[in-house]
């Protein structure tokens, strides 16, 4: 499969036998989340959705994956969500069919989703690519493939000598992992190293995490593995940056 | 249709004292006053006559009584229920020390007086909602709590005095916008009332009468304070020792003395320095109260010679009898000066003496025009904020917690009585739609409603100063706090790497996370934190215009100054033209440029300064897809630039820009600036969309900051900006002369002038878009890398370099040819091919690559060698990216593409 990097999501479309439109980490009903922190705007979900459908016009895709987090609020479901995601489903099915790799915020979710809709959460592979949200450890049968996931909300900022010119844009991170053995491939030929290809995500008001920072952030088991002298950032627009290592060097 | 603004004629028939009734003249009699001041002789006729009186008036002339005896006489004259007088002052230092005047004025005519502010206990507020006193003493903002509570509103119906005090704090401020409002809302309840404002000299009087009046009419009373001034200027030093042996000399020589400074880290320096003495104590804001209300006793009970102090001490807090007022370092405006200075000297109608002691070169020269300007009476006008619609959205949220719904018609009809929002429905309806958006009104069916959140809102935001969650500073080598900063500040001036000064240290900033700013001192010295903290005063266009001018003229002799001053200044000039530097004046600019950057002598005060940094550091970040430091002195303003933005790529800037573009280039080069987004958060908070405690960290602010585009918050952000923090008018008058050739411009090395430092405000200013910056990114990512150089020729010479260090044809240093390809570090094993004796197919064919390589090499020098370090890009892409014949930054967009496309297509994905 090839990738197709899509700016204005962000999201990716792999190219194969299918036409796969993933997109990562939505946090639709964030605004309860921003609510109880003591942040009070409007709900963004329609304007996120529009955003969403202008992905879907321009690679029309085959199948939609949401690659976690859809949602936000954990445990419980919020009143935003409860009100909002059985109509955003809706009408993301009557444009094109779509499943959800349940991400750590997603609890709940199957009550709002058809059948064969819910994917298990230690991922799938499709075409020999494994997809998972990226919070824990992937199922064994994805290692030793190139593994597409969420959860870090990775960003990158760019310094010029002075300050930030770029500051906190979403970002991709390529890499492979090192000293994580439950992360190699198994013993077989045919297989290469595992490698991540880790998204930015969809939702607009994330902080997210500096790709410079992600290995030390705790958020995952991948994250501390990541190998950083290799780990290729990219911007959203598939602008190759720089690597982490090489990132980190021109900052300080 | 305004009401006319009346200076009273002077020749009434009877003196003032008989406007008095004669239970008030026994009382005066009684308190030792034989004679009235010239204050109170021209203030109390048209109160007694029932006018709206503004009263402008040195400090220690009897504003207070002035104001207070009238009133006091009619309040006896009738009675009535629940409040019937309102002190409104900005302190509640303030009010405890007129409470104790009026006290004893209020035993002695059998009135009743309370005070109320944040301070006051739930015992005294409920006493007094109990049983309202005829005089309350308040703070504008306890005002505005009293419209909240049912029992309270039913008390304001008989006010018929309002008396604001130290009107020209507020007048300048939104806090007095607010309290504007308040007023209007008051005439709801008690119908029109008479108002009496108290003030310092201010340049503009008819405008802070139009803030207390509105549309009515009112008289003027305006008393002059140059006759009452006495002023000198001294030379301290510029080195701090110095500057201490000069301050112990100023006060041996009285026995009582206020000392101002400008910040309280001088106040703390210098009380660091002084405290030994044990004779002298430092004041202001930021310490406790007890520790506040304890040094003013012991200074009034003579045991302290000296208080250190800052602004606060300007308002005419009563500390007994000063003998001198000392300013240490230039008061920077007249107001101030004439303020302060008027603090010393007791009985009324004594001359008050003052002396500046200045710390530097342009300390000097500004303390001299300053200086000038006071006995002169010139005095700085006051900017009333109108339209600001944070205080609005504040105002309408207050409104309707009051009234629990109300009319559009009427919402405007109260409002608009106020001079900071007369004509304003529009803007009215477009702030009520706004604050359905965060909920804090709902509106139906032409009523505005108050909702779930209104009340809990007016609970934390009763005022409007800025109160937030402050992070810790936390170093890590020692693991101590180092200070503290507020939270909104932090999120838009910091992030890891950033370095910032606390404490009188450099520190860089290593986390930011957990309510804490993880630190650790300093490696280096870019970027300090801007000092946007509200102590830093602007000096005026007016007055470094005159510096200017002094530099240009050396004509020093109509300006106050002693002895070693002249010497100090003649040291300036003679080390200037020693150099051969050119002086900067108000008709020369001089660039100087230095290591890391630029500086551009330019005497314009820090408001025009300001804009102008900014217009031109935007410019400069646009075209070469570069940030730009900028900090901003009243003299100077130096430009943090990488080494390939020269002073005359400045230079080209100042001499292309367009005066009637300044504006709009601001518009755009504001809006993603630390300090726009940081006041942004500030109004956005008035209006509700952001809680006073409200957590930051996991959130994009900068995203949500987006939300407020095309918005009336940002609509105030910029009108505050515009308004106070830069005056883009003088900065489109510099250009202009610029461009007339009225003003010239040159170019020079740093000068001892330009060097001599820079005050105040520091920002980054990055490029408007994101492509530019991008663009520069990847060439420096390119130049970095790696390549291996190997010549096809003599198949002998290899070299691992970085592109950077590649020569721009290259050459074997061992055989001569040109023939060089260039690889990436690890295609070496493919070198082995080339020099093997047997080559197969395979060999022959890396051997054909090579060649191709080197022929590219050959012909499109380093340029080829710098697309064939790019990612994915072989002799095949690298020829037709050549091929192309684009240079600069599109040749750059080019290599990105191939790069792209290598991403899409390359057997990683496999």
């Amino acid at each position: 499969m090839n990738p197709v990097f899509v700016p204005d999501g962000p999201a990716l479309l792999m190219e194969g036998e299918i036409r796969l439109l993933l997109i990562s980490d939505a946090h639709f009903g964030g605004e309860s989340e921003l609510e109880r922190r003591g942040v009070h705007i409007r709900s963004h979900s329609e304007q996120r959705l529009e955003r969403l459908f202008a992905c879907i016009e321009q690679t029309s895709p085959d199948l939609l994956l949401f690659l976690g987090d859809v949602k936000q609020s954990v445990p419980v479901i919020s009143w935003q969500e409860e009100r909002e995601l059985p109509s955003i489903f809706e009408r993301i099915r009557e444009r094109v069919p779509m499943q959800v790799m349940p991400g750590n915020h997603d609890g709940g979710i199957g009550r709002f989703l058809k059948v064969g809709e819910l994917l298990p959460s230690e991922g799938i592979l499709i075409e020999d690519i494994g997809f998972f949200h990226g919070h824990r450890y992937p199922a064994p049968a994805l290692l030793g493939h190139l593994i597409i996931c969420g959860h870090h909300h990775p960003v990158a900022s760019i310094y010029d000598g002075v300050g930030y010119p770029v500051r906190a844009h979403p970002a991709f991170v390529l890499c492979e992992t090192t000293g994580c053995p439950a992360l190699n491939p198994p013993d077989d030929a045919s297989l290469g190293n595992t490698r991540f290809l880790i998204m930015p995500a969809f939702y607009e008001f994330a902080g997210g995490v500096d790709v410079r920072t992600i290995k030390q952030s705790g958020l995952s088991p991948l994250a501390r593995c990541i190998d950083e002298s290799t780990a290729e950032v990219m911007l959203s627009d598939g602008t190759y940056l720089d690597t982490i290592a090489g990132l980190k060097e021109t900052s300080t | 249709m305004t009401g006319p603004i009346l200076t009273p004629s002077q020749d009434l028939k009877k003196p003032a004292r008989n406007c008095l009734s004669p239970a008030i003249q026994d009382i005066l009699k009684e308190r030792g006053f034989e004679e009235l001041s010239t204050t109170q002789e021209a203030a109390i006729p048209p109160i007694v006559q029932g006018n709206h009186v503004l009263i402008i008036a040195p400090t220690g002339t009897g504003k207070t009584e002035s104001a207070m005896l009238p009133v006091f006489d009619r309040l006896k004259k009738s009675s009535s229920d629940g409040f019937r007088a309102l002190y409104i002052t900005p302190l509640r230092s303030l009010n405890r020390d007129i409470l104790s005047r009026m006290q004893w004025w209020c035993e002695r005519l059998d009135l009743s007086i309370g005070v109320r502010h944040g301070d006051t206990t739930q015992y005294e507020r409920r006493k007094q909602a109990l049983s309202p006193p005829d005089l309350l003493v308040t703070t504008p903002e306890t005002l505005q709590a009293l419209f909240l509570g049912s029992r309270l509103r039913n008390h304001l119906k008989n006010i018929d005095y309002v008396i604001i005090d130290e009107i020209h704090e507020l007048a300048g401020s939104k806090r007095g916008a607010q309290l504007s409002v308040a007023l209007e809302r008051l005439v709801e309840y008690a119908g029109e009332f008479q108002r009496i404002g108290l003030s310092a000299t201010v340049g503009n009087p008819d405008e802070v009468m139009r803030f207390l009046v509105g549309n009515r009419g009112g008289s003027l009373v305006d008393i002059p304070v140059a006759p009452h001034i006495q002023m000198q200027v001294s030379y301290a030093g510029d080195e701090f020792s110095g500057q201490v042996k000069a301050v112990e000399r100023c006060l041996a020589s009285e026995p009582s003395t206020l000392l101002f400074v400008n910040t309280r880290v001088t106040a703390e320096a210098l009380g660091h320095a002084l405290y030994g003495r044990g004779d002298i104590d430092v004041h202001h804001g930021s310490l406790s109260r007890d520790v506040r209300i304890e040094a003013e006793e012991r200074f009034k009970s003579g045991v302290l010679r000296a208080l250190i102090c800052t602004s606060s001490m300007e308002l005419g807090l009563d500390i007994g009898h000063i003998d001198q007022v000392v300013q240490f370092g230039s008061p920077r405006e007249v107001r101030r000066i004439l303020q302060r200075v008027g603090r010393a000297g007791h009985r009324l109608d004594t001359v008050s003496r003052g002396t500046i002691l200045t710390t530097g070169f342009d300390d000097l020269l500004e303390s001299m025009v300053i200086s000038r300007k006071a006995k002169a009476n010139e005095c700085e006008n006051l900017l009333v904020p109108r339209g600001a619609t944070d205080v609005l959205a504040n105002q309408i949220a207050a409104i309707v917690a009051e009234y629990g719904e109300i009319s559009f018609p009427k919402l405007n009809s109260i409002v608009s009585r106020s001079y900071c929002f007369c004509d304003d429905d529009e803007l009215i309806q477009r702030v009520a739609d706004q604050l359905t958006v965060h909920r804090l009104v709902r509106i139906d069916q032409g009523m505005v409603c108050r909702t779930g959140r209104t009340r809990m809102y007016m609970n934390t935001n009763l005022s409007m100063i800025h109160d937030e969650r402050s992070l810790l500073i936390i170093d890590i080598t020692t693991r101590r706090a180092v200070g503290s900063l507020d939270q909104s500040f932090v999120v838009t001036w910091l992030h890891t790497g950033a370095a910032f000064i606390a404490k009188g240290q450099v520190w860089e900033v290593l986390s930011i996370e957990e309510g804490k700013i993880l630190v650790e001192p300093a490696r280096r010295l870019k970027g300090e934190l801007p000092s946007w903290e509200g102590e830093q005063i602007p000096v005026p266009f007016a007055v470094a215009q005159e510096v200017g001018k002094i530099r240009r003229t050396r004509e020093i002799q109509d300006y106050a100054h002693d002895g070693r001053c002249l010497k100090v200044i003649h040291e300036m000039f003679g080390a200037m033209d020693h150099g051969n530097h050119l002086l900067p004046t108000d008709q020369h600019l001089i660039l100087e440029y230095f290591k890391e950057g630029v500086i551009l002598n330019v005497c314009g005060g820090h408001q025009a300064n300001e804009a102008l940094a900014r217009v031109i550091s935007i410019l400069l970040s646009a075209r070469f897809g570069t940030s730009v430091g900028i900090e901003v002195g009243a003299y100077r303003i130096l430009f943090r630039l990488p080494s390939d933005v020269r002073s005359a790529d400045v230079l080209e800037v100042l001499e292309t820009l367009d005066p009637d573009y300044i504006p709009g280039i601001l518009q755009i080069a504001l809006k993603r600036t630390s300090l726009f987004k940081w006041r942004l958060i500030q109004v956005a908070r008035k209006f509700g969309a952001i809680d006073a405690d409200a957590d930051f960290e996991k959130i994009s602010i900068h995203r949500m900051l987006n939300l407020f585009e095309g918005t009336v918050l940002q609509d105030e952000v910029y009108r505050e900006l515009f308004s106070e923090s830069m005056d883009v008018n003088a900065a489109q008058n510099i250009i202009r002369s610029i461009r007339s050739g009225e003003t010239q411009i040159s170019l020079g090395p740093l000068s001892p002038l330009g060097n001599a430092g820079l005050s105040s405000s520091h920002d980054l200013v990055a490029p408007p878009g994101v492509d530019q910056a991008v663009l520069r990114a990847i060439k420096n990512r390119l130049e970095q890398d790696h390549v291996l150089l190997f010549c096809m020729n003599c198949r002998k010479w290899k070299s691992k370099r970085t592109v950077a260090r590649v020569d721009d044809e290259p050459i074997c240093p061992l055989c001569g040819a040109k023939l060089i390809a260039a690889l990436k570090p690890w295609e070496d094993d493919l070198i082995q091919a080339t020099k093997k004796k047997n080559k197969s197919e395979e060999d022959r064919a890396v051997e054909i690559k090579l060649l191709r390589n080197a022929n590219l090499v050959l012909s499109g020098g380093k340029k080829a060698v710098r697309a064939l370090a790019a990612r994915g890009v072989g002799p095949e892409t690298a020829s037709r990216i050549l091929a192309k014949m684009a240079e600069g930054d599109e040749f750059y967009k080019e290599i990105l593409k191939a790069e792209r496309t290598y991403i899409k297509t390359h057997r990683f994905w496999q």
